[in-house]
């Protein structure tokens, strides 16, 4: 993994730890964007990694229905869309 | 997982939250007293009829000259200009050329109208020395300058709005040094430097001016209000704190951040107070530099904090010529976030309202302070303002709120189809919380917002928090019953039964003081809880639960308006959940699947079903 991911992947693991517990979970998909975040940018690296995340969190809104919505697997050209329920 | 671990973890990080606001209490505390305590002694020195003897200065720009001090200190007292405008009034130290002596007219130390006026500058020979001076380096070796105990003349009686005054001291070599001071109806002073050469040759020297305090005071220690070194310079925001400029100071012979460049301003900003040099021709090059320095004082090594512009090169004047000057202002007084506006405008000094730290999310604190502003005018209560300020918010976000709560509701109506795929999944979590989500996709039901919402709203209420926090409104504004003052620590206390008992147990231990106010925000975040489904993660309901009393203690201590303000904001999110659960509570466990737009249409319906 890339000293970016790295990074991003502890920016994201401090907000787990400390300002999630304060705000709660309001995640309307499993994993929840931070773990989904956890894993794009382990699987994927920091740039793309980081871009699913960005996508993942601008889908979590309430005119989304949610479900579950995993990371898509290295090679896959474009994110799998979360079949409209 | 390792659950335990994590709890640990959770523990930990909630530890790391709470030590910003409990460990940083008793200190803040101490430094309090500690300023209370040299407000005092400064009062009660300038009472005393003769100046003790001046400490050694230290020569900064290589000036001033005067290190000999000690040895033949001046004994007959300084010669002082009153200075009297309609919003300052203090006096000038003719000998050194200092402003040292400034109160603020309209601003009590405490909510007393007959406290004393709040102290900005005060002279070196007090407990908290901190001064405006002008002065000159001479550049070719040579050219006696002035000095800090060199005595100059007056011409005019005092310096107040239209009546100018300038300085005066010849060298007694054919140079007269010349200070032309000059101040308007709110905090600035002009000063024009100038030198007039009379000799039969050319001198070189510099002018300068600079803002010095020698002593630490005492800060808040919050993270999101900053103290210390401020500026504008070459169009960019530059910020030391006390220990961020000492740091670096240490590593660069005492200049802790320095800049050539046109124009701007730079100062020291205390929450509510500034003191800040700006030149007068902003197109003009100078060189601004913040100073961090230890010198021996009364009390052993002393820190010595400076900022000082000067030009970039000494200025050569002709004989018979006038020269070696520059024209540079002196900001000193309360930040008023309109008044420095109106400088930024009127003077053309650039972002002076960057003084106030608006912090990252400028572009929201900076209109909510103008809409709180503006409603705490019109309402005539900063407290209300706040109040209704919080509604609006509230009311703008109400559609995203409105359609997270709805399905809130409807997922108590489908509680029992939950608790089945629990007990069902008891083994394996996370096929309970897949099978949970298709339950959701099926029933068109989820119990989230989504952390989209939350994103877009954590800056939003984190910008009117830090407002709150930064602006001089709150500053002595009151509020109903007992809340005189919002910027301060609600003074009731549940450990003295709120009065009852004829002690303050505070005074042992600043965690023994909870204030009503902290309590009714405590209530309100428990019963704010309650209406939300619980966590999934049981190690998070668990931290859940104990957030509301986490919380109580760390806003204890907070101003009161803040607290005030969560209340609020809790009581209102409370209310908002009740109607729309209400609302749902009606509808027969059948109808969950409804789409929203046939429940009843809320004050802002969503674009779509």
């Amino acid at each position: 993994m890339s000293a970016g991911a790295q990074a991003l992947r502890g920016a994201v693991i401090a907000y787990q730890w400390t300002l999630r517990p304060f705000i709660g979970a309001h995640c309307r998909f499993h994993p929840s964007c931070s773990h989904y975040a956890l894993e794009a940018l382990e699987t994927h690296g920091a740039l793309r990694g980081a871009w699913l995340a960005g996508r993942r969190i601008l889908r979590c809104n309430p005119w989304h229905p949610g479900g579950e919505d995993p990371v898509p697997p290295v090679g896959a050209r474009h994110s799998q869309p979360v079949p409209k329920g | 997982m390792d659950q335990k671990r994590l709890l640990a973890a959770i523990a930990i990080s909630i530890g790391i939250l709470l030590s910003f606001e409990l460990l940083n209490r008793p200190t803040r505390e101490a430094q309090r007293a500690q300023q209370a305590a040299q407000q005092a002694a400064v009062v009660q020195q300038q009472q005393q009829a003769s100046p003790l003897p001046l400490p050694l200065p230290s020569n900064p720009l290589g000036t001033p000259t005067d290190a000999a001090a000690a040895a033949g200190a001046p004994t007959s007292p300084a010669a002082r200009l009153p200075v009297d405008g309609p919003r300052v009034l203090g006096t000038l130290n003719l000998r050194g050329a200092r402003l040292d002596d400034l109160v603020l007219k309209g601003y009590h130390e405490t909510v007393a109208r007959d406290s004393p006026l709040v102290r900005l500058l005060a002279p070196r020979d007090g407990a908290a020395p901190y001064y405006a001076q002008w002065g000159w380096t001479a550049a070719d070796g040579r050219t006696p300058v002035p000095g800090n105990d060199s005595d100059w003349t007056a011409e005019g009686d005092r310096l107040a709005p239209g009546k100018p005054v300038t300085l005066r001291w010849d060298n007694g070599q054919g140079q007269v040094f010349e200070i032309g001071l000059a101040l308007d109806e709110n905090y600035m002073v002009t000063a024009e430097q100038r030198v007039r050469n009379t000799g039969a040759e050319a001198v070189q020297v510099l002018p300068w001016a600079r803002i010095r305090r020698e002593h630490t005071p005492p800060t808040q220690g919050f993270y999101i209000l900053h103290e210390g070194f401020v500026g504008v310079l070459d169009g960019r925001l530059r910020e030391e704190t006390y220990s961020s400029a000492k740091s670096e100071a240490a590593k660069r012979g005492g200049i802790a951040f320095e800049q050539e460049g046109p124009g701007g301003w730079a100062g020291i900003t205390d929450k509510y107070w500034l003191t800040a040099l700006a030149p007068v021709d902003q197109q003009a090059r100078f060189k601004a530099t913040y100073r961090a320095l230890q010198e021996p004082g009364a009390k052993g090594q002393e820190e010595r904090w400076q900022v000082d512009f000067a030009q970039p090169a000494p200025i050569v004047v002709a004989p018979g010529a006038t020269g070696g000057g520059q024209a540079i202002r002196l900001f000193a007084g309360a930040k008023e976030v309109n008044l420095l506006d109106a400088y930024s405008n009127r003077l053309g000094i650039p972002d002076f309202d960057k003084a106030v730290d608006f912090g990252w999310f400028y572009f929201l604190t900076k209109p909510f302070f103008h809409i709180l502003h503006f409603l705490g005018s019109i309402l005539g209560n900063f407290g209300v303002a706040i109040l209704v300020f919080t509604l609006v918010l509230k009311a703008l976000f109400f559609p995203l709120a409105n359609k997270s709560y709805r399905s809130m509701a409807k997922m108590k109506v489908l509680g029992p189809k939950m608790q089945e795929i629990r007990e069902r999944y008891k083994e394996d979590p996370a096929k309970a919380q897949s099978e949970m989500m298709a339950l959701y996709r099926t029933e068109k039901v989820n119990p989230a917002s989504g952390c989209l919402p939350i994103l877009i709203q954590i800056p939003v209420f984190f910008a009117l928090y830090k407002v709150l926090f930064v602006t001089i409104e709150m500053r002595h504004a009151p509020f109903f019953g007992w809340i005189h003052d919002l910027s301060a620590p609600d003074p009731t206390n549940l450990f003295n039964l709120f009065g009852l008992l004829p002690f303050d147990p505070a005074h042992w231990s600043s965690y023994l003081h909870m204030p009503a106010w902290a309590l009714i925000m405590g209530a309100t975040m428990f019963f704010q809880q309650r209406l939300n489904p619980a966590p999934p993660d049981p190690v998070q309901a668990k931290l859940f639960q104990w957030m509301p009393l986490i919380f109580t203690f760390m806003l204890a201590g907070m101003p009161a308006g803040l607290v005030i303000y969560w209340s609020w904001n809790n009581l209102l999110s409370i209310a908002q959940q009740w109607t729309i659960q209400r609302q749902a509570g009606q509808q027969k466990p059948g109808a969950a699947a409804v789409p929203v737009a046939a429940l009843p249409a809320g004050a802002a319906k969503p674009k779509k079903g």
